[in-house]
């Protein structure tokens, strides 16, 4: 964002602002830190990779139904179904960003969560996570994920979006005999 | 003679002399405390009697004390500090640029300390809408308000009560408040029945209070009201404008969802009053209780201001930023009305554009604050000034400070709503919606999640039907009109 000469452009939806303004005419976004919507990157990171899924035996056992979502921090459960791709992340109307797991509330802007920050979804009976090549990254049992590569998780697996810990629960509708 | 004045320091105070005290005054007070203090006397003070001879140095001098009582006043330290008034600004040192450039200056407005806030007589009436649609639980809950109100009026408050739908009547004249017998007697009378036409209520209202309206009352109108009203629109607009002209205010209450919040807010701004919003009727009698104790109990009264720009600069926006936030509009040469100052401050953000052709340090505008402060009925006046000093390399200075940052980040959400409902109103939907969605997302960063989400619906209903929901949008901007206020946490 310069400010030498001539106008402001806002960084998040380009509109021309005097230079000294603190929020955008047009969007609102904080002008001075190119927006408090921006995921700040933290400074450290975890570079221990996780090992991204190869196709390898996928012993489909039940059919999945649903998936539920457990934000540690607040203990907020939400129940998602398999049926779509999930998206992870933090609601942006502005921006045409529509998270079906919206974080905002639970302190994502402060955790590091970025506007689109993971997906998740079933293939083949198993659940696989995949990051967006968030910001601060997304984590599976503490294993950082290369992003856009897709990791299969469990049962009572833990997701961390940013620094944000979410613990999984799957429910399955069981093709065991009745 | 010595030169340097310091205008921290009271040298009226110093002399032991009123600050309008003349040169003769001021010499027999040196003269005696100069003996008392003199190193030579007995009980001799070296630093007193110096500070004494600078306090005599600079008010013997005329020229030397005016420009001490103007540096003082320029401070907020003047004679009497008729009204506490602070001012912070974004930025003190702002880089010459060959475009203009925005500074925020934001505006505290509180009662001095000292005074504590004193009870006016009210000169109230209440104008009823007993239409149709007020029948069941909405006329009951105006009916238990009204009395509850009624029961808490002094012995030299008066009042009257104005019912109307279709036509308007006058149910008691304005009466005084020991009479609380015949006020009750007329609540309780109250049918429903029939539509909903302010303006003649508002006309029978007016008059009641003009006849026994003075300055020593807080005169009111407050309006409840369920409905819209058709077609008398701009009469009473225009009549608001009359009677806040004769120092009387309108209050309006609206009911439900169905009336037009546009309307009853143009109409309380310009009667220098308020406008509410009541979800449910129970909420009534609180709300009805707490503005009628607030028209009463003030620290001042009909408080104006006004910003003289010095060339070059120019004040592009003023809004009200706390107790609640509201667009100014300041028209250039006009003042602008803030109403009653009760025991909560005042808080005005001024959004100023600088063009800085040279540096140097310079007033950019001066603030004149008008309003009769705790019983006078005399008023009083007191200037701030704001000085920019202008550089010529980039400053290095810190963030503005995090409170003007916090209001004006609710400002901003509170114009981005506003700005869409203006969109909206000269047929633009998609930026209607661009700006409601915007407002949506900040209120979710700051935490709003409930107001974010009934936000982002009413963009949803825009952006389909070209057209909002009463309830939205009465919801989105009586719900951001709040947010610098201790009720918005019911919207997290």
């Amino acid at each position: 964002m310069s400010e030498k000469h001539g106008e402001m452009k806002c960084p998040s939806c380009g509109s021309e602002n005097l230079p000294g303004t603190l929020f955008c005419v047009q969007c609102g976004t904080y002008l001075p830190s190119g927006g408090p919507l921006r995921t700040e990157p933290f400074s450290e990171q975890s570079q221990m990779r996780a090992r991204p899924w190869t196709r390898d035996s996928g012993n489909d056992d039940d059919r999945v139904v649903g998936i539920e979502l457990e934000v540690l921090e607040t203990h907020r459960r939400v129940l998602l179904s398999a049926e779509s791709d999930i998206l992870i992340g933090r609601l942006d109307a502005a921006h045409g960003i529509f998270p079906e797991m919206d974080l905002t509330a639970d302190g994502g802007l402060e955790h590091g969560v970025s506007r689109r920050q993971a997906r998740i979804y079933v293939r083949e009976g198993g659940w696989f996570v995949e990051d967006l090549d968030s910001t601060n990254g997304t984590f599976l049992n503490d294993e950082r994920l290369t992003p856009y590569l897709p990791y299969r998780f469990h049962d009572s697996d833990i997701i961390t979006l940013g620094t944000l810990r979410v613990q999984i629960m799957i429910h399955r509708e069981s093709k065991a005999v009745i | 003679m010595n030169k340097t004045l310091d205008p921290t320091t009271d040298y009226y105070a110093v002399l032991g002399v009123s600050d309008n005290a003349d040169q003769v005054e001021i010499k027999h007070a040196y003269r005696a405390l100069a003996r008392k203090l003199h190193p030579d006397s007995g009980n001799g003070d070296v630093a007193a009697f110096r500070m004494m001879q600078e306090a005599y140095e600079v008010l013997r001098s005329p020229a030397l004390r005016k420009a001490y009582d103007r540096q003082r006043e320029a401070r907020g330290l003047g004679p009497q500090i008729p009204l506490q008034c602070d001012i912070t600004l974004s930025r003190q040192v702002v880089q010459v640029l060959s475009v203009p450039q925005v500074v925020y200056v934001l505006v505290d407005i509180k009662p001095p300390q000292d005074l504590s806030p004193v009870r006016l007589p009210l000169n109230l009436a209440l104008v009823i809408d007993r239409s149709t649609s007020m029948q069941g639980t909405r006329i009951s809950n105006v009916k238990l308000a009204a009395m509850n109100l009624v029961d808490s009026l002094l012995p030299e408050d008066r009042m009257a009560i104005i019912a109307f739908s279709d036509r308007a009547e006058t149910l008691v004249g304005s009466t005084g408040a020991q009479d609380k017998t015949s006020l009750r007697s007329a609540i309780s009378q109250l049918v429903p029945g029939g539509g909903t036409e302010i303006l003649q209520g508002l006309r029978m209202g007016l008059q009641e209070i003009r006849r026994h309206a003075n300055r020593n009352y807080s005169n009111h109108l407050v309006l409840l009201t369920d409905g819209r009203t058709y077609g008398d629109e701009e009469d009473a607009l225009a009549e608001a404008q009359l009677a806040s002209a004769d120092g009387i205010g309108i209050s309006a209450l609206g009911i439900g969802d169905d009336w037009n919040d546009l309307f009853l807010d143009s109409l309380a701004r310009r009667g220098n009053g308020l406008c509410e919003y009541i979800q449910s009727p129970a909420q009534l009698h609180t709300l009805l209780q707490n503005h009628i104790r607030d028209l009463s109990s003030t620290a001042a009264r009909n408080l104006s201001f006004d910003v003289n720009c010095a060339e070059g600069a120019e004040l592009r926006a003023a809004f009200r930023a706390m107790p609640y936030m509201s667009d100014l509009k300041p028209q250039p040469g006009q003042a602008i009305f803030l109403g009653n100052l009760g025991s909560e401050a005042i808080v005005v953000m001024l959004e100023l554009v600088l063009r800085s052709p040279r540096s140097g340090e310079r007033r950019v505008a001066r603030l004149n604050i008008a309003g009769q402060v705790g019983g006078a009925s005399e008023p009083m006046s007191l200037h701030r000034d704001v000085f920019i000093q202008f550089v010529e390399s980039p400053p290095t200075q810190g963030p503005p400070t995090a409170r003007l940052v916090n209001l004006l980040a609710r400002l901003s959400i509170f114009r981005l709503q506003e700005r869409a409902w203006e969109a909206l109103e000269s047929g633009d939907v998609r930026q209607a919606t661009s700006l409601l969605e915007s407002a949506a997302t900040r209120l979710f960063e700051i935490g709003y999640r409930q107001l974010g989400q009934a936000t982002l619906k009413e963009a949803d209903r825009v952006a389909r039907s070209g057209e909002p929901t009463m309830s939205g949008r009465k919801t989105v901007r009586f719900g951001t009109r709040g947010l610098t206020s201790r009720s918005s946490e019911q919207w997290r």
